[in-house]
């Protein structure tokens, strides 16, 4: 792995960037936080999936259709249950005036 | 350095850090879901067919990762669409 860019870039040489280059900067960033969120989503999902879908001994490196279908499912009701517990907190605010 | 420079090296110092961050983790889930999959009951030595397990269910840990972050992405996509992430 390259590691000769590591710690190449000093304080004074970030004063040296200019209005756009921040801005792209910023840009880009919240791009790639927005990656490792879901990417760090996708490790929670696997974790728990995996234990409801890959029940059997592990017989070959490839996931079968039906797992596939059931990591599929799993992912999706998952996303359910979340945006029903948002949903649900939301109106439970309401009614008791926020 | 220039301002463009500077700005490349920092994306690339992220990107890669992330991308450090990210098989870190998949490597610490697949030991703990392959273990418990594989070494069912700790034995005084490893035996081949719990090795061939191991690498079969890292191959599959990592099939199942990719799936889960397709159908994730998708759906996010999804409720982009539906306006369900509303500002």
């Amino acid at each position: 792995m390259d590691s000769s860019a590591q710690a190449s870039v000093s304080t004074a040489d970030i004063e040296r960037l200019s209005d756009k280059d921040k801005a792209d900067l910023r840009q880009v960033l919240q791009k790639e936080e927005q990656r490792n969120f879901i990417q760090s989503q996708s490790h929670l999902f696997t974790d728990i999936c995996w234990k409801k879908c890959i029940t059997g001994t592990i017989k070959s490196n490839v996931l079968d259709s039906s797992e596939g279908t059931c990591l599929a499912n799993c992912v999706e009701r998952f996303l359910d249950v979340n945006l029903t517990t948002q949903n649900h907190l939301a109106a439970m605010r309401q009614r008791h005036g926020q | 350095m220039d301002s463009d420079s500077v700005k490349k090296a920092i994306i690339k110092q992220v990107i890669l850090e992330a991308n450090i961050q990210n098989s870190r983790h998949l490597v610490e889930k697949i030991n703990e879901n392959c273990f418990e999959k594989c070494i069912p009951k700790p034995s005084s030595s490893i035996t081949s067919g719990e090795k061939t397990c191991v690498t079969n269910c890292m191959e599959k840990y990592m099939a199942a990762w990719n799936h889960v972050n397709a159908t994730y992405m998708r759906r996010v996509q999804e409720e982009v669409n539906k306006g369900s992430f509303a500002t």
